[in-house]
Formats: structure tokens, sequence, C-alpha cells
């Protein structure tokens, strides 16, 4: 039985029907948070996970919307306030991937990436500031990836936006650390999803025997790190970029 | 009826750190007195707590002089929701 580190506290989780989000969504819950999610599409999936918070004796919101969608984030933070009565923590996760040899690589590849990854952690950090702010606490994590550190080919698009949200992650830890509000990245490596699943064998193959670890990690791992950094035992901490990569970054 | 006035004043007053007969009521609060938008915040949330009253954010922009803060408290308090 784990502790209730996160009692009474509620956390934002962007992109969380599926893959790395669904765990940072549970992990939360697990720690005793009220969690709101939005996803995009996976209806299907958002029910499934509304109904596992559920069953862990949590509340859970869900949110069908855009986090690309300016307005939209507002309107879904606005309804997380209304349903829990205050906010405290944001996850920004929800991104996508459309990698592409760069000689290749049209305008809307590279658009879409940029306007999901980093427009939609921008929009939703917006979203919620201004609330830290005022009541001078909270905690934010962005979640980036091994891409935006070392670059990973036929991945220009998704690199470059990862890159940006380090950016992102230590000018607002800058700016609002006299608050009391933390700002941190989680980087992770391979993680087993549905991203990396679309990878071919002998490119997956590769990557795994890169890893120290010899194997790719699991959402879990992801999810225990943003825990982590949400919580008080990361009191100290900000602007930092932690990897979760079994090692991965030595070998690069 | 409460003195919004005198309530705001003192609220701007403790925020800037200076004496409420310095600042003069139609004082641009930034180009003249001297605040930024991180104390235009603190008076904002310093409002909301003393009259209980939400002024949406997007009226953090307006809020230049104490007289527009005045007017801005003042309709909130008539028309924006109680907490």
């Amino acid at each position: 039985m784990s502790e209730l580190i996160f009692k009474d506290k509620v956390a934002v989780v962007t992109g969380a029907s599926r893959g790395i989000g669904r765990a940072i969504a549970l992990e939360l819950v697990q720690g005793g948070a009220k969690v709101a999610f939005n996803y995009l599409k996976s209806d299907c999936e958002a029910r499934t996970l509304l109904a596992e918070i559920e069953k862990l004796g949590a509340h859970g919101l869900s949110f069908k919307g855009d986090t690309r969608d300016f307005d939209l984030a507002k309107e879904f933070i606005d309804q997380v306030k209304e349903y829990f009565g205050s906010l405290d923590f944001l996850v920004n996760n929800a991104g996508i991937t459309r990698d592409k040899a760069f000689m290749l690589m049209d305008k809307n590849e590279w658009a879409e990436v940029i306007d999901t990854n980093v427009n939609g952690y921008f929009n939703m950090a917006r979203a919620v500031i201004v609330t830290l702010l005022k009541q001078k606490s909270g905690a934010i994590v962005n979640i980036s990836s091994i891409s935006g550190i070392s670059g990973i080919a036929r991945q220009v698009n998704y690199s470059t936006s990862k890159a940006a949200i380090i950016g992102m992650t230590k000018s607002l830890a800058k700016e609002v650390a006299p608050y009391n509000i933390r700002v941190n990245c989680v980087a992770p490596g391979f993680i087993d999803t549905d991203m990396t699943k679309s990878m071919k064998e002998d490119v997956r193959q590769k990557s795994a025997d890169a890893i120290p670890f010899g194997r790719f990690g699991s959402v879990e791992d992801v999810a225990k790190a943003v825990s982590f950094l949400l919580s008080e035992r990361s009191g100290y901490i900000t602007g930092q970029v932690i990897k979760v990569d079994g090692g991965l970054h030595m070998s690069y | 009826m409460v003195d919004i006035r005198q309530g705001v004043l003192e609220i701007v007053s403790t925020v800037l750190e200076k004496a409420p007969g310095e600042i003069s009521l139609d004082a641009h609060l930034v180009q003249e007195v001297g605040a930024d938008s991180m104390m235009a915040l603190e008076i904002l949330a310093a409002l909301e707590k003393k009259y209980r009253i939400v002024i949406p954010e997007e009226k953090l922009i307006e809020m230049t002089t104490v007289n527009k803060i005045i007017q801005l408290t003042e309709q909130s308090m008539k028309g924006g929701k109680k907490k």
C-alpha cells in the first residue's frame, strides 16, 4: 500500500487515455490525487481509465478536447476548478510523432508536431499558471524525450519539439520560482507504448541493444519519476530534466 | 456599504510598499508607480480574498490605475459570482 502523498491534491494530465499519460494518471490516483485528464480521440480508452480511477475509490474527470486549442485548454481548466474546487499540478504529456526522413518531411508533418507538442504545452501551462501563482503553490511536469536531448534520425520534427520543451521548462521554472511553483521535465528514453510499437523490429532491437539495461522501459517507470517531481519529496528541485531511459543517454 | 476606494488603496499601497497618500488614483501603476505584472496579480488575489469576489484573469491587463481597479472591483461585486 503506497503512502497518500497527494491527498486532497488535484492534478491535470493531458493525453492520458493511453500510454505514458494513462500510467501517470493512475500513479497519481494511487498517491491519493484527484485526477482530471483530457484526450483527443480514444473515447473507449478514456472511459476505461475513468472506470479504473473510480475502482480505486478516487474521483476522476475526463475531458474530450484538443490541447492545440488555446480557448479549449482554458475551458478544460475552468471545468477542473469548478468540479474539484482547486488545482495543484499539471502534467503536460499529450504528444504526437510524425516520423519521416527529413528530405521527405512536408510542412504539415512539421507543423502538426510542433503545434501539439509545443503549443499544446504552452496552452495548458498558460491556462493553469495564474491559479498556481495566486495560491503560491503547485508544480508542473513537462514530458520531453531523449529525442530532444540526443536527437533521433527521422524525428527532426519531434526532436525539435521535445528540445523546445526543455527550454520552456527552464525559463518558466525561473520565472515562477519566487512563487513557490516548481517546473520540471521528464525525458523518457525508449518506453513500451503504442508509439514505439510501430517501430520496425530491427530498429527496435538495435535500440534495445543500445540501452545499458538492454530493454525498453515501462510506462510505470516514467510515471514514478513524474510522481516524484510533483511530490514534496522533490521540494527543492526545479528546472531539471530527469532522463528515464535505462542509461541510454550514456551510450549515445 | 463598504468603502471600496479605501480598501483598494490599502491593498495597492501594501503590495507596492508605498504610503497610500503617495499613490494618485489616476497614476499609471506600471509606468508611474513602478509596479510589475506579478504585483498586479498580488493585488488581484488580495482583492478577491478581501471582498470574496472573482476577478477574471483577463482583467489583469486592465488594472492600470487605482481608479480602474476600484471600478473592476465594484463590477465584480455587482455582477461577478461569489466564491
